[in-house]
């Protein structure tokens, strides 16, 4: 088998350290055999490659109000109402509004960045969540309310305002609710 | 093929370039290997996380609480899962949790299953005490309807901690 450790050998005309003062006799062509080194080597190398997972997960920050004693009165015309029905539609509408058609992801998307671009940092996005709507979906309405977040800003630049201040809070899903997007 | 081939008696090959590199690659994969803690050996089931499109930012290693909402893969029910990352706070938890009475806790409890939204309350205010530091991150599949996730926020609100990390895949990785 090649057993490798050449250089280890050292050939007869080489000579090592200081010129022969050791009488010892001269190993030539030593050779030790790594072949059970190596096939160890191996076999934890593969098992730790193959244990190793290199994606970490990813965090999404959430930051909600906390509860309050007293209600906070906020202008209706300043709320944006996500609300996200139980069989996974969403609808988007400002407070004092009737939600219309189900919008998918990329409409919501457009639709918040305008209104917040609109209000200049009054807006306040409230997500109402029907409980049976998949945490699934709910994680992609705010993966889009983030992704908004850049033209948001780049808007609000364009007005001159440097300042980005996001509201966002969740509100539970009342009977009311259900009433203004039932048969939608 | 008439040729005659030279036979090529004692053929040496230096192995020493490879064995270097091995052991390199060896070494890198070792110290990077994660080994799964106690509450990850408790857990029974598997979360299918939601994916996300965005680079968000990566979650914290430690001072971290743990609520996972997972399907039971045995008895297929839904259940809050809680854990604390920090080594030091796992005991203390379990400690507290047996002082509550907390059924079928004992100190070797490092996931504790949570089915009603009151002990949950109780388990998020024991994890606030204990590390008043520690983030609280949520860890649920995607499948599992908004309803508990509901419950959560809720509890996690009511003992002030309104900051807080939904755990998510990027879309497109393998899962």
């Amino acid at each position: 088998m090649a057993g490798g450790g050449e250089s280890l050998g050292g050939g007869p005309k080489q000579k090592r350290g200081k010129s022969g003062k050791r009488k010892g006799k001269k190993r030539v062509g030593f050779r030790l055999d790594m072949t059970p080194l190596v096939d160890i080597t191996f076999l934890l190398l593969t098992f730790f490659m193959l244990t190793t997972s290199m994606t970490t997960p990813q965090t999404m920050e959430m930051n909600v109000p906390p509860e309050l004693d007293e209600p906070v009165e906020v202008r209706e015309s300043e709320l944006l109402m996500i609300r996200v029905r139980g069989d996974g539609k969403i609808f988007a509408s400002m407070g004092n509004e009737d939600p219309e058609a189900p919008v998918n992801l990329k409409q919501l998307q457009q639709f918040v960045a305008a209104k917040n671009i609109d209000l200049e940092n009054r807006c306040i996005v409230t997500l109402k969540s029907n409980g049976d709507a998949p945490y699934g979906l709910i994680v992609e309405v705010l993966d889009a309310l983030n992704a908004a977040e850049p033209e948001i800003i780049q808007g609000l630049q364009r007005k001159g305002i440097n300042e980005r201040k996001r509201k966002f809070t969740v509100a539970p899903y009342t009977d009311e609710d259900k009433l203004k997007v039932e048969g939608k | 093929m008439s040729k005659i081939k030279k036979k090529r008696v004692g053929f040496v090959l230096d192995m020493t370039p490879l064995v270097d590199i091995t052991f390199l690659l060896l070494t890198f994969f070792m110290f990077t290997a994660k080994f799964r803690s106690e509450s990850e050996n408790q857990q029974k089931f598997t979360i299918k996380r939601p994916q996300t499109t965005q680079d968000t930012a990566k979650l914290p290693d430690k001072d971290l609480v743990m609520i996972k909402v997972g399907i039971d893969t045995v008895s297929n029910d839904t259940a809050f899962y809680l854990s604390m990352v920090n080594e030091q706070d796992v005991a203390k938890l379990a400690e507290a949790m047996m002082a509550l009475e907390y059924p079928g806790a004992t100190e070797r409890t490092a996931l504790f299953k949570i089915t009603d939204s009151t002990w949950l309350g109780k388990i998020v205010e024991q994890a606030r005490m204990i590390n008043p530091q520690a983030k609280f991150a949520v860890d649920a599949d995607r499948r599992i309807s908004y309803k508990w996730i509901d419950i959560a926020i809720n509890e996690m609100r009511k003992k002030r901690a309104t900051s807080f990390n939904f755990v998510t895949d990027k879309k497109g990785a393998s899962m």
